[in-house]
């Protein structure tokens, strides 16, 4: 080493070698600056080889004399080389790592190589020797290292339904606790599949064996994230959430076993089977029932000694569960009915049976709890899904009809006491049967709210403190009007917006008649805020 | 091994600090060359007004480019380069090693500390370096060459091939498949359906040496052809006389003569 003294700078050299015997392979661990990784503060870490994509070729058949052709495997081999079939050999050195640190509960890392760092320049390390010198070694791999969530994720589905109504779902902390419910609901049913995994996993694998679902991480989730999940969610508003999700989930246990075991079945399904299959997931309706709030929980706990006003009150709401769930569940039939008809005309006698809870609300809430249980025809989802819509229609032709006859009776009785109490809501109500509802589509006549339905069955829709519908229908009733001008002053454009054309089935101009005459029977008082006039109700 | 998988973290603690310095390849090509030691050359470390100031100097014996073919390039690599240095920036980039012999071990040498770029400095050589390089990559990979005579070496006409020769001399030689004892190729037949299930006709043939009709009396005896379904054309014993569930009993597949 020899120091020069040159002009104004002073420079020391050092000796650079390369060494050539060694028998180590120098990689790159490089790791995202966001991630904040300090190495010093590792006090043990473990690394391997992720082997996950290695595919045993050939150890597929069976082995042993039965079922095997003489020669199978050159023939085999002989055929996709005719056909050009390369598979990609499995190289170890390639394959990304897995990289843990401070044991089971510390973080973990996957480091995928990343490619052609060597092609055009070549990566040395210099290090720097006790001697002084420097040394330099080539490296031989570059790897990216990402940090691996340990929480719950949705899977690729799920985040799709997610997105699709991200501007109606408020409270975010209750989508992976219904999802959680969701797998915990199934756990119980799906037995063989937690055979399978082992105890630990029970929760978390249950939901997979539902449905087929694509995950990453299916491998290496742990169990610890369950709570970390209920405590994103400890703020004050998800706490009562999350009791009356505990509620609802046991409210919801009966009718999710059954669905439990349809769902299993749906695991058969091939892919396309039911592309363009508008499929309602469960998810969709337990985000109504989020919004539905303690009502539902009470109305689930209760049901029996419940009053009718009581009923009529949360009657919106439960039906619009009740809606949900049985179209949810319809759904599923409806899917499966293609191979499992029995399944479809399960439903057809339970829905026969709950025949008096059918159309009108308020029977099937001072009926019992079992009653909430049992599906309905959601006649409004009917209405709003395209092709889903319409195959389940088709499914089931005869029940309405059924359905009307034999509970008129009953029907008119407690018709004729809400009548006395309440506001005759109008015509297309939500409760509307599947009848009234298809005669409604098909027609496509403008729902003239005022009329009542014609099916012989009035349903008068009493009033409810509901909060924003969770999806599809609205119906441009007065009632509905009433709702939202109770809740805050709105100006004549909100109320359009709220009643879409899409929704309610009107034309645009229907819609603005209908809704003039709605105002004008209500007559609002208005009040003017921002040179717009609101009009608004007190109740 | 207990140890496998375990990464020995001495580096990352000491916090060691290496430079990852990016090198041309025909520099790394010099130094693939080195002897000895593998000293390759100097680096010079100053600090003029305040800024660092790294070079490497090559050293003289590395100079000579070889070039692909025979002739000597007659090109020298340059021998001067400056180093650009840059950080390191957020990212946190750790070197670990892995022993291959045997045990493998890995280790986390260090931490980059400093990221630097090699870059010869511009002149004569290295533009001669360079254009010879870019001849080289321009050559395209495949050329269409002229012959100025037809090529006469491949195909000769022949009387009989060679190869045709020894076909019919073996063929020859081994003869008519003769007619063994119907028990023996039973015996044989049963020996081979105990390995697989299905087997092709040809197949048999050549297991057996039986001539075809022969052995398609025996066949149609004991086993069953399959025409239909995954498994084409093949044949197979016929149900009694399967015992497929390991453990083959061969007295019992005595045929009833």
């Amino acid at each position: 080493m020899a120091s020069l003294g040159g002009s104004s700078s002073s420079s020391t050299e050092y000796i650079v070698r390369v060494p050539k015997n060694t028998s180590k392979k120098y990689s790159i661990m490089a790791f995202n600056s966001g991630d904040k990784v300090n190495c010093s503060s590792w006090t043990q870490a473990r690394m391997e080889r992720d082997m996950s994509n290695r595919r045993m070729y050939g150890v597929e058949e069976t082995e042993g004399a039965a079922g095997s052709e003489f020669g199978k495997k050159q023939r085999e081999e002989a055929r996709r080389k005719k056909f050009g079939i390369v598979t990609r050999e499995f190289k170890v050195e390639d394959q990304p790592w897995i990289l843990k640190v401070n044991g089971k509960a510390g973080k973990r890392f996957k480091g995928t190589k990343k490619g052609g760092i060597t092609e055009n320049a070549s990566y040395y390390i210099f290090t720097q020797c006790p001697d002084g010198a420097f040394e330099a070694f080539p490296v031989n791999g570059w790897y990216n290292f990402v940090p691996q969530a340990k929480h719950r994720t949705l899977t690729a589905e799920e985040a799709e339904e997610e997105w699709g109504r991200r501007n109606k779902v408020v409270n975010h902390f209750s989508i992976m606790l219904q999802r959680r419910l969701r797998e915990q609901e199934r756990g119980p049913d799906d037995d063989d599949e937690e055979g399978e995994k082992g105890g630990k996993k029970k929760k978390k694998k249950g939901g997979r064996g539902g449905d087929l679902r694509i995950h990453d991480l299916e491998d290496d989730l742990e169990l610890s994230s369950d709570e970390s999940d209920s405590s994103g969610g400890e703020d004050g508003d998800s706490k009562p959430k999350k009791k009356e999700g505990d509620v609802k989930g046991k409210g919801k246990k009966k009718k999710k076993k059954k669905r439990g075991s349809d769902s299993e079945a749906n695991e058969d399904s091939d892919d396309g089977d039911f592309e363009g299959l508008e499929v309602d997931y469960m998810s969709d309706e337990s985000s109504s029932e989020e919004e539905v709030g303690e009502e539902k929980a009470k109305s689930n706990k209760e049901a029996v000694p419940k009053g009718i006003d009581e009923a009529s009150e949360s009657e919106e709401e439960s039906e619009e569960e009740k809606q949900n769930e049985e179209e949810g569940k319809e759904e599923e039939e409806e899917e499966e009915g293609k191979k499992t008809p029995v399944q479809t005309k399960k439903k057809r006698d339970s829905s026969g049976e709950s025949d008096t809870s059918e159309d009108s609300d308020i029977d099937g809430e001072a009926a019992s709890a079992l009653f909430m249980v049992k599906k309905r025809t959601p006649p409004k989802r009917g209405g709003g899904r395209g092709s889903g819509g319409s195959s389940r229609t088709g499914s089931r032709p005869g029940t309405p009809s059924i359905d009307s006859a034999s509970t008129s009776n009953t029907l008119r009785a407690a018709a004729s006491k809400l009548e006395q109490g309440k506001r005759q809501v109008v015509g297309g109500s939500s409760e509307s049967p599947a009848a009234k509802r298809l005669k409604m589509e098909s027609s496509s006549t403008a729902v003239t709210t005022q009329s009542p339905a014609p099916s012989g069955k009035s349903t008068p829709q009493p009033p409810s403190g509901k909060s924003t519908p969770s999806s599809s229908d609205v119906q441009l009733t007065e009632e509905a009007v009433r709702r939202y001008l109770i809740r805050k002053p709105m100006t004549t454009k909100d109320l359009l917006k709220k009643f879409q054309t899409k929704r309610t089935g009107l034309s645009s101009e229907q819609t603005v008649n209908v809704l003039a005459q709605i105002l004008k029977r209500l007559n609002p008082e208005r009040k003017n805020v921002n040179d717009k006039m609101h009009f608004y109700l007190t109740e | 091994m207990s140890e496998k998988g375990e990464v020995d973290l001495t580096g990352a603690k000491q916090n060691t600090g290496v430079w990852l310095v990016k090198v041309p390849k025909y520099l790394s090509q010099q130094w693939a060359k080195a002897s000895g030691r593998g000293e390759v050359g100097k680096l010079r470390i100053g600090k003029n007004q305040g800024k660092a100031e790294v070079e490497f100097t090559l050293n003289e014996d590395l100079t000579m480019i070889d070039s692909l073919g025979d002739k000597p390039s007659g090109v020298q690599a340059p021998r001067d380069h400056p180093f650009t240095m840059q950080t390191v920036g957020g990212q946190t980039l750790a070197v670990f090693t892995e022993t291959q012999s045997g045990k493998e071990q890995i280790s986390l040498e260090g931490l980059v500390v400093q990221r630097a770029e090699c870059r010869p400095a511009v002149s004569e050589n290295y533009m001669k370096l360079k254009r010879l390089q870019i001849e080289e990559l321009s050559k395209p990979v495949r050329l269409s060459q002229q012959l100025e005579k037809a090529v006469t070496t491949n195909y000769k006409p022949v009387a009989n091939h060679s190869y045709n020769l020894e076909y019919d001399r073996k063929k020859k030689e081994e003869g008519k498949r003769a007619r063994v004892d119907k028990q023996q190729v039973l015996d044989m037949l049963f020996s081979a359906f105990e390995k697989h299930q299905y087997y092709n006709i040809k197949d048999l043939v050549d297991i057996t040496k039986q001539p075809v009709s022969y052995l398609k009396e025996i066949l149609r005896d004991i086993g069953i052809y399959n025409v239909k379904g995954t498994h084409k054309n093949t044949w197979e014993l016929k149900p009694e006389y399967r015992h497929y569930q390991g453990g083959e009993e061969e007295e019992e597949k005595e045929t009833n003569d």
